[in-house]
């Protein structure tokens, strides 16, 4: 998140600016989006891509604005009965067109009974799809790519892990931490993983933190990814 | 045919909607105010409103008040079709829906040209 430096030295204000753009910008990107929509209605299957990247690009601002309006509100956080199993096939369902744009396999790996946990699932799965879509325009671009991400999650001894995974050891606790600290001053903070300024796990990052949550490196059987940690609630299980 | 009143302040997304809306075999007047809308409604008698709830000078929520304010109007279904994302008017939803007369919400960033086709097509099952 950009740092106020010519407006009145407000953080606030200036996030309620880039806020504005981000509302503003949705607007052609849709007329972009439903234009491709039309064409593709009408026989044109090759505007499928614009119809995917415009809609992505509007995901991402949804995302950047719900992850700024609950730090600024964090009474707005509604906190409910949420199924991982359930947030991380929506995830994977919103994101399957983009990883065909690039050539990325996206499995989902949901195996396994886990209770519900106590989470803001609109949030969650903001999260999810924003760590997703950054990661999918990022592997094809790796030295060896192997184009494969799995949205997936297991227990550790921390509580539920959801995240995404891949066959990278970029998707370290390093190049995030070094990312974070880069973010405010670098175009490329995550260089070693993507070409672009990684904004979606940012933008993933900042939802988590606004819902009490971390985005952290794990392990996932033999790949690496980038997930949060959600605590089971054992009074909704017993529900 | 069934006639369809779409509110859409933006010219070129009232024009793509109103293209989509056409091939699937609507009437649609478009207007990009809640004053012009009452004015085409009155000709029309439309049999659905889709309606953008950011409007200029009147909000699309004084157009629902004046809509549903004249008997002939009390039961054409709305389908508000908006930038404000749900999350926005949570606390009011129960309000649009019971007093209103709002039938569905679509979040318009998200919400392709099938998803409103199929959602208008829900609302007017026998007239389609």
């Amino acid at each position: 998140m950009a740092r106020a430096r010519t407006e009145g030295g407000s953080p606030i204000l200036s996030q309620q600016l880039l806020l504005s753009v981000a509302e503003e910008l949705k607007l052609p990107l849709m007329q972009i989006a439903r234009q491709a929509e039309q064409g593709l209605l009408s026989g044109r299957p090759d505007l499928e891509t614009i119809q995917t990247s415009a809609q992505t690009a509007l995901s991402l601002l949804d995302n950047y604005a719900l992850g700024v309006r609950l730090s600024l509100a964090p009474e707005q956080l509604l906190i409910e009965p949420v199924s991982i199993s359930s947030v991380l096939y929506d995830a994977g369902h919103q994101l399957d067109a983009l990883a065909k744009n690039y050539g990325v396999e996206l499995e989902l790996n949901i195996a396994g009974r886990y209770g519900p946990v106590l989470a803001h699932r609109v949030g969650l799965q903001a999260a999810l799809v924003s760590l997703g879509a950054a990661l999918i325009e990022a592997l094809p671009a790796q030295e060896s790519p192997q184009l494969k991400l799995q949205l997936a999650t297991h227990r550790s001894r921390y509580g539920i892990v959801a995240g995404l995974y891949a066959d990278t050891k970029q998707l370290s606790k390093e190049t995030l931490q070094r990312g974070r600290k880069l973010q405010r001053y670098s175009r490329q903070p995550l260089v070693d993983l993507s070409h672009t300024s990684g904004a979606g796990v940012f933008v993933a990052d900042t939802i988590l933190k606004a819902m009490n949550l971390r985005l952290t490196a794990s392990r996932h059987h033999r790949l690496y990814g980038l997930g949060t940690v959600l605590q089971p609630n054992n009074q909704l299980h017993l529900v | 045919m069934a006639d369809i009143l779409l509110i859409e302040p933006d010219r070129l997304l009232a024009e793509t909607y109103l293209q989509a809306l056409a091939a699937a075999g609507y009437s649609v007047g478009a207007c990009s105010g809640a004053q012009a809308a009452v004015l085409v409604a009155d000709q029309t008698r439309p049999d659905l409103v889709v309606l953008e709830l950011q409007l200029t000078t009147h909000s699309g929520i004084e157009f629902l008040y004046e809509f549903r304010s004249y008997p002939d109007w009390q039961d054409i279904p709305v389908v508000v079709h908006s930038q404000v994302p749900k999350s926005e008017f949570q606390q009011n939803w129960q309000l649009l829906k019971d007093e209103l007369g709002v039938k569905a919400y679509l979040y318009k960033p998200q919400t392709t040209l099938r998803q409103l086709v199929a959602t208008v097509n829900e609302q007017l099952p026998v007239k389609a």
